[in-house]
């Protein structure tokens, strides 16, 4: 049984996805693995989901280095809530639901702090049109890639500007493609409600994207 | 006009994955209904944009961080512990507050309590509060209002009423209203165990002075209103020059 419990172990730890840990293994015995104290178990379960954890929190809250942060923060929590965990559902549903709440709370701490938006210092005093920061590029585009890079930036800032409550599902949904049924439990929701939802985010995300459309 | 057909369809063309194929019945309104075409178009160019988005990985060194952050919480108390420890603490904030606000109160009240039932001291300040005393101290501070503007030594008026210390004095207010209660000159100056009534003031009053010589001076006053100079002025008619 391998317990980490000072920093320094880290530089000795044996690489862990070079372990024999088959990937058949159910995330719920992986959890059950950890809760008997196998650090290997968790590791395996922090490589299935980093990425998406991170990916989907990131799309939440439009802050890469904020999600990283927010990810392991919901690593954290399902290690220290081990001991209580519940096979009622499943453990992507669990572990969804960790980082919807802390990627919300995120959101709305921001929206406490009121922060400036850059672009407002270049806000003509005569009353025109904000200026955006990134200055336009006048040259022809012709490169149909950069078109599809520009094409997904504008519609990371619009699902950024969506209300929280209207973003997670869609995200789940057409990003991540969980099912309604699995969102509406991530979400702890009705199904009805989450189809309401990603009808409304796709129409005012239809609105912001017409030009791209 | 939009058909009545529109609205069902075009909950199928949310509800479908991108992939996924339409009905039968949806298939045929499409081919009739240009609006829900256009609907179609649109939906499907912008969730092929959306999941073109696509997985953002986490960065290389997210084990470490995350193996250095556990090993960091698991050597801090655990959040029970500190939980359990942050609410004993303020619940014994709260009843140590609690209690010596309670003791503070009853010192107060039982301080305050021996203090009512004594003669305030013979000095010649101010008028303080104006509870109604039957009984002229010698001086008296604490008397009503209209007594105690008897009791400023400056006013002319009030040389009647001025009681200097080095006589025994005795002084007997009455009031002449069926409330007002007549105390025997017998009484000891310091008695002050009733109180006037709270319409005293519209009230006469008569004052007794007894110098305990023999020398007895009776001054009425008719009602006293705040701040009544006249009444005051009138009443140094009756008193005998000379005598204080």
């Amino acid at each position: 049984m391998n317990t980490l419990t000072t920093i320094n172990e880290l530089a000795f730890a044996p690489g862990l996805q070079q372990d024999t840990v088959e990937d058949t293994t159910s995330d719920h015995a992986l959890l059950e693995a950890t809760r008997s104290g196998d650090q290997d178990a968790f590791a395996e379960l922090v490589s299935r989901y980093r990425n998406q954890i991170t990916s989907y929190i990131y799309r939440m809250t439009n802050d890469y280095d904020g999600a990283v942060d927010l990810a392991q923060e919901t690593f954290v929590r399902v290690y220290r809530a081990r001991d209580r965990y519940q096979r009622s559902y499943a453990f992507s549903t669990y572990i969804y639901r960790i980082a919807t709440n802390l990627a919300i709370s995120e959101l709305r701490k921001r929206k406490r702090r009121k922060l400036v938006s850059l672009t407002g210092f270049f806000q003509p005093t005569d009353g025109g049109e904000p200026k955006e920061l990134n200055p336009p590029d006048g040259r022809p585009l012709q490169d149909a890639e950069l078109v599809d890079t520009e094409r997904r930036n504008a519609v990371q800032r619009a699902i950024g500007t969506l209300p929280e409550k209207y973003r997670a599902p869609l995200i789940l949904r057409d990003v991540d493609g969980r099912s309604y049924d699995e969102i509406a439990a991530i979400l702890e929701t009705s199904e009805g409600t989450v189809k309401s939802r990603i009808s409304r985010a796709r129409g005012f995300l239809r609105e912001k994207m017409r030009a791209y459309l | 006009m939009k058909d009545t057909r529109c609205e069902p369809v075009r909950r199928e063309l949310e509800e479908l994955t991108l992939n996924e194929a339409f009905s039968d019945s949806t298939s045929e309104h499409l081919s009739s209904c240009a609006e829900c075409r256009e609907f179609q178009r649109q939906q499907m160019k912008l969730r092929q944009i959306v999941s073109s988005l696509g997985t953002v990985n986490a960065p290389a060194d997210f084990d470490f961080r995350l193996r250095a952050r556990l090993a960091a919480d698991s050597q801090r108390p655990s959040f029970r512990y500190w939980s359990f420890a942050v609410k004993g603490l303020a619940t014994v904030a709260v009843l140590v507050v609690f209690g010596v606000g309670v003791v503070v109160v009853w010192q107060r009240g039982h301080e305050q309590a021996p203090i009512a039932k004594t003669q305030p001291p013979q000095t010649p300040a101010g008028p303080k509060q104006p509870e109604r005393h039957q009984t002229i101290p010698a001086p008296a501070p604490e008397v009503t209002p209209t007594i105690a503007i008897n009791n400023e030594p400056k006013r002319k008026a009030d040389r009647s009423f001025v009681v200097r210390p080095k006589r025994s004095l005795t002084a007997v207010v009455d009031l002449s209203s069926e409330r007002a209660n007549i105390i025997s000159n017998t009484m000891p100056a310091l008695n002050t165990g009733t109180i006037f009534p709270i319409d005293a003031s519209l009230q006469s009053l008569r004052v007794s002075l007894d110098d305990g010589r023999g020398n007895a001076r009776t001054i009425s006053f008719p009602t006293v209103s705040f701040g009544s100079q006249r009444v005051l002025t009138n009443a140094n008619q009756f008193a005998p020059k000379g005598v204080w």
